[in-house]
């Protein structure tokens, strides 16, 4: 028994010689995206106006200047450019992974979308933007979210005016294969 | 559940030979160029099957730092526990033996920073298998084990490898037979 025991460990030892380090695996997947040629999508509603994002081969985006992805930069931070205007969300983590991401009035005002120019912030203790990664495979994210946000009037110093508190919601959001650049 | 596993190993060992080990290890293979000389030490205890041979359990943890300029922030840690065959070539229970070992890396993690200088962190687990030769002997009246070993963790379509040489000294809570 010894020897079959001593027999079959052997050669998976030499095997795994040839193997690249499981650090240089996972971000080689996670830099190819996979398969490689995923098609990204996100979409929600602003105040029960459509918004719709697709990006085909995602992954290869320059991720330094990309339409739709998440960016490691002291967390992790999604952006999405659209027709009318823009959603950024950032995922206060060192290591992202699946689950709830909320943020609330309570941290503070902090821009989340534009559109149409209007600049919709977490402003009212009340506000919020809430996002749930559902799947993180191959580098890949994919999940939903919704918010209630506060339109920005005008930017001003030292404080900015804002509009009717969580007057802007943001519902049926959804993002799926959003790659992950590093 | 890991602390539960925890607290059955530390049962399990109560009741064999135990031995506590430190030893040196090096990354061997791809990607290991960059990392220093590792440290670790485990846990292991063994239950004699024959007068020659022991079954083995055994739960570690290596430690090796990233030589990338980041001091001690980036670096490698794993925990592996592992079952094992310990025999002894002469079948006495002493001198030289072969150990094979098959078990689960139960933490693995790994911290680097990107070329724009983020820090990532990589969690894995992944199987691991161990080939070790050693010599068991007894010094000033106590058990030692002076052992080589080399082991791999595979998880992700990868694997890291390493080898260790270590001693190691045995805690007996029970006898191989009457005349130990």
């Amino acid at each position: 028994m010894k020897l079959y025991f001593i027999t079959a460990v052997i050669p998976i030892l030499l095997s795994s010689c040839l193997k690249q380090s499981i650090p240089d695996a996972m971000l080689a997947s996670q830099n190819s995206g996979g398969q490689g040629g995923s098609t990204a999508t996100l979409s929600y509603k602003v105040n029960g106006n459509a918004v719709n994002i697709s990006v085909s081969n995602a992954d290869s985006q320059d991720p330094n200047y990309y339409t739709l992805g998440c960016t490691k930069s002291s967390g992790y931070i999604l952006d999405g450019l659209s027709s009318s205007g823009e959603i950024t969300f950032t995922f206060y983590t060192d290591s992202l992974t699946i689950g709830n991401y909320i943020y609330t009035g309570n941290y503070g005002d902090m821009y989340f979308i534009r559109y149409n120019g209007q600049d919709e912030y977490v402003h009212a203790a009340s506000d919020s933007m809430s996002f749930n990664i559902t799947t993180y495979k191959n580098g890949l994210i994919s999940g939903n979210f919704s918010g209630q946000l506060t339109p920005l009037i005008s930017a001003g110093n030292p404080n900015n005016t804002y509009g009717a508190p969580g007057s802007t919601s943001i519902t049926n959001g959804s993002f799926q294969n959003v790659p992950v650049f590093y | 559940m890991v602390q539960r596993l925890l607290a059955v190993i530390i049962l399990i060992s109560a009741a064999m030979r135990v031995n506590a080990q430190l030893g040196v290890m090096k990354l061997v293979g791809n990607g290991s160029s960059k990392y220093d000389l590792g440290f670790g030490g485990f846990i292991k205890s063994g239950y004699p099957v024959s007068e020659g041979s022991d079954v083995t359990l055994e739960i570690g943890a290596n430690i090796f730092f990233l030589n990338d300029g980041y001091g001690a922030a980036d670096g490698t840690i794993m925990c592996p526990l592992k079952a094992g065959y310990r025999y002894t070539l002469n079948g006495t229970g002493e001198g030289f033996y072969v150990e094979p070992q098959v078990g689960f890396n139960l933490v693995g993690v790994t911290s680097l920073h990107d070329a724009n200088g983020n820090q990532i962190n990589l969690n894995y687990h992944g199987v691991v298998f161990a080939l070790g030769t050693g010599y068991l002997f007894t010094a000033w009246h106590a058990p030692f084990d002076l052992n080589f070993r080399y082991e791999t963790v595979i998880d992700h379509g990868g694997s890291n490898n390493f080898i260790s040489l270590g001693i190691s000294r045995f805690i007996s809570f029970g006898k191989r037979n009457a005349g130990d």
